[in-house]
């Protein structure tokens, strides 16, 4: 197997062009995405026979939860990759996602919090499927915090990726917590197959989760290239992208 | 028009999730312009006081 692009992608330089390039057309795609699956959540699709219209939270609900749990997937498995195979720029992608991940942990826990009064009768609840979502803010936070509080950024990079893999473990916790324990929370909704949903409710739903993937994609792109001029503001390849 | 901001009751749980959760994506854009914004103005710092 030719591993010629996974060695282009550890070279600073290239990723700082490459994330250049692609942050606009990831950001245009996800903004369009974001309007149409908007227009068709609130608007095109109908209402639900039990929840009415709190339902169409979840068009807001599912994709930042979904994104809050793909965010530290991504961050364990660069943080990993940056640990086996000493890439710096694994370790800059590890740190730029994190905060990007914490935000849409708190959007995830706010915007749950407010289905879940009218549905549950309650704000919060210190359910499976809550609490690990809650355990998940700390994780990022925790990471974020270990990095901010060492100085070497070597010696960061390696004492939160540690944090970051050994967290991980918390992802399928959170994914299969409501159906190992009693929760409030409902079960997975499917929606391909044979779907809980009809078509003009899934397509929405479906769309909008590409676009916060998409929009991931974007932040991503512009924090880590803010993150390789950290790191190599004394290189010369920074002094020619500057110029 | 009036119906269709009632939510069918629930108004005033959707339309703060929304605002949250979409206020939520803009500052994560607005967050990340300021860092790579302030990255490069670091950089450019250093680079001028070096030869």
């Amino acid at each position: 197997m030719n591993w010629t692009w996974f060695h282009r992608f550890g070279s600073a330089p290239y990723m700082y062009g490459f994330a250049q390039r692609w942050a606009p057309w990831f950001g245009g795609a996800a903004v369009l995405l974001m309007v149409i699956a908007l227009y068709g959540g609130l608007v095109l699709a109908p209402l639900d026979y039990q929840q009415k219209d709190a339902y169409r939270i979840v068009y807001v609900h599912a994709p930042s939860a979904t994104l809050s749990l793909a965010i530290y997937t991504t961050m364990a498995i660069a943080a990993a990759v940056g640990l086996i195979w000493r890439m710096k720029v694994a370790h800059a992608a590890a740190a730029a996602s994190a905060p990007i991940g914490a935000w849409f942990t708190v959007a995830t826990l706010i915007t749950g919090s407010l289905w879940g009064k009218p549905m549950w009768g309650t704000y919060w609840a210190w359910d499976p499927r809550l609490t690990s979502e809650l355990i998940l803010l700390f994780l990022y936070l925790g990471y974020m915090g270990l990095r901010a509080a060492i100085e070497d950024p070597q010696k960061a990079d390696k004492a939160s990726a540690v944090l970051a893999i050994v967290g991980v473990v918390n992802i399928p916790i959170i994914k299969y917590s409501v159906n190992w324990w009693n929760s409030l929370h409902q079960p997975a909704t499917r929606l391909l197959g044979e779907a809980d949903m009809v078509w003009s409710m899934v397509w929405p739903l479906l769309m909008m989760f590409v676009a916060f993937m998409l929009f991931y994609g974007a932040v991503l792109l512009i924090r880590l290239r803010a993150e390789l001029l950290r790191r190599e503001r004394g290189a010369s390849w920074v002094r020619e992208v500057l110029s | 028009m009036s119906e269709f901001f009632a939510m069918s009751g629930y108004g005033k749980y959707l339309w703060p999730s929304f605002a949250i959760g979409f206020g939520i994506v803009a500052l994560n854009y607005v967050l990340a312009v300021r860092s790579l914004a302030s990255a490069k103005l670091q950089a450019k710092r250093r680079l001028e006081m070096s030869p």
